[in-house]
């Protein structure tokens, strides 16, 4: 990025930057068609992922790459956080359709360390319109309080909070009557949750107990019967 | 040579039976491993600038549909792009959800350019051309039937696929209009941030451009150019 001051450059930058949106989409089909002529062909046909992926919306954590899946494999939704607020219509509308329309066989939510999502919840900050959805993981931090205050390490107790965060943001899929009554019926979708490393690039599976914690909260939210 | 039949089945090569296979999700960590060791050996400066921070010039705001993945079809790297994907693109006035990500996006990130991008095939704008009740997704889907209502005698015009693209079209349209009307884009652009709709072909991989404020000549020389559609 050039310098402010100068508002010719940075004009010019930013027509570059913006033709290279559309110059590197443009390799990206040739190396596609070269690799497989019909590779659009099929995606032109329908999509049948087998998963959905709810993750965050850092750069640095695309959900294909990530994975090693292509296009038409995995169903996204990204946010601030990797939150999944109960009351939210847009995730819950994603969780919906992703179950009920394209009968996904697996729910991934996946956080990453080193969260500025997160690390803006444990800061005694005022940000405006992000303060009420960042309110969510300070809730995660109220649930778990005795937990991340016994760890004295900073760091540590950061980390941890990537991680509960994950984990209740599954709760509050498993919570969903689409998620619950598909499972009831199909045995699928199956909720896991995730961390992605940025240090190293790998992805570290939390080894959420799935039937448990639908056990333990259909105590409460059980919406299966219809 | 047999021809491979097109079906949507043949789109998701990972296993045969996801559900059955108890390797499903060790397969994808498997992956994520081969990706992380070849992404190092490729460019072993990526994730030491990655663990430093992000600086991402590109705020993506996308359909959650499997066949638009951001960062793969604009061929770029991990750090490159911001992402918001949502059933169909839609952006509501009053959805925390995306002005949190928007909110961060611009005013904590700084990024130089957001882009709305619709698609053809969009599954959230075909209910939206139905009137089947879908239950939580309807009021989701509302600003898209309320374009289909205001747009109806065109849309009625032509034939529905036409349609299903045109109000694709209209949608990111409202969505970019939505944006601008909010004051930390109104804010941004004064400061040079841009703002454009696009719509992406998932039967060509080809991203086009709907809305711009460049020069006719610029986009025509970009997206309609002979040499542009014969090499593809």
């Amino acid at each position: 990025m050039p310098d402010a001051s100068d508002p010719q450059a940075v004009t010019r930058y930013l027509e570059q930057s913006h033709d290279k949106i559309f110059e590197s989409n443009r390799a990206w089909v040739a190396a596609k068609k070269n690799a497989d002529p019909e590779f659009f062909t099929k995606l032109a046909a329908g999509q049948s992922p087998d998963y959905l992926y709810i993750g965050c919306a850092d750069s640095r954590v695309p959900a294909n790459e990530i994975m090693g899946l292509d296009a038409g494999e995995v169903f996204v939704h990204r946010n601030i956080a990797n939150v999944v607020p109960t009351i939210d219509l847009s995730s819950m509308s994603v969780i919906n359709y992703a179950v009920r329309h394209l009968q996904v066989k697996h729910i991934v939510v996946c956080g990453h360390y080193n969260c500025g999502g997160v690390k803006a919840a444990l800061t005694p900050t005022d940000l405006g319109i992000l303060n009420p959805w960042l309110r969510n993981i300070r809730d995660v931090y109220r649930l778990h309080e005795k937990e991340l205050d016994a760890i004295t390490d900073e760091k540590a107790r950061f980390n941890r909070l990537v991680e509960l965060n994950v984990v209740e943001s599954c709760r509050s899929v498993i919570k969903t009557a689409v998620v619950q009554q598909s499972y009831e019926e199909n045995k699928f979708p199956i909720v896991h949750g995730w961390v992605f490393n940025l240090e190293d690039g790998l992805l570290r599976d939390l080894k959420i107990d799935f039937e448990g914690m639908l056990n333990d909260i259909k105590k409460i939210y059980n919406l299966t019967s219809s | 040579m047999m021809a491979t039949p097109v079906t949507a089945s043949t789109v998701s090569p990972v296993h045969a039976n996801p559900v059955t296979s108890p390797d499903a999700l060790t397969t994808l960590l498997k992956r994520n491993k081969a990706w992380a060791a070849r992404t190092a050996l490729q460019n072993p400066g990526l994730f030491p600038d990655l663990a430093d921070g992000q600086e991402p010039e590109i705020l993506w705001i996308g359909c959650s549909d499997s066949r638009c993945p951001e960062t793969t079809l604009l061929d770029l790297q991990p750090g490159d792009v911001f992402v918001h994907r949502n059933i169909a693109n839609v952006l509501h006035p009053s959805d925390l959800n995306s002005t949190a990500v928007i909110e961060y996006a611009i005013r904590h990130l700084h990024v130089k350019h957001v882009v709305v991008c619709g698609h053809t095939n969009c599954g959230g704008v075909a209910a939206a051309m139905g009137n089947q009740s879908l239950g939580i997704l309807d009021p989701w889907l509302l600003p898209l039937r309320e374009l289909r209502e205001a747009h109806q005698d065109k849309l009625d015009s032509i034939p529905p696929n036409k349609a299903a693209l045109k109000l694709v079209e209209l949608n990111v349209l409202a969505g970019v209009k939505t944006l601008k009307r909010t004051n930390v884009v109104s804010e941004g652009m004064r400061k040079g941030l841009k703002v454009y709709g696009l719509v992406y072909d998932v039967g060509s991989g080809i991203l086009q451009e709907l809305v711009t404020s460049r020069s006719d000549e610029v986009i025509k020389r970009q997206f309609t150019s002979e040499s542009f559609k014969s090499e593809l």
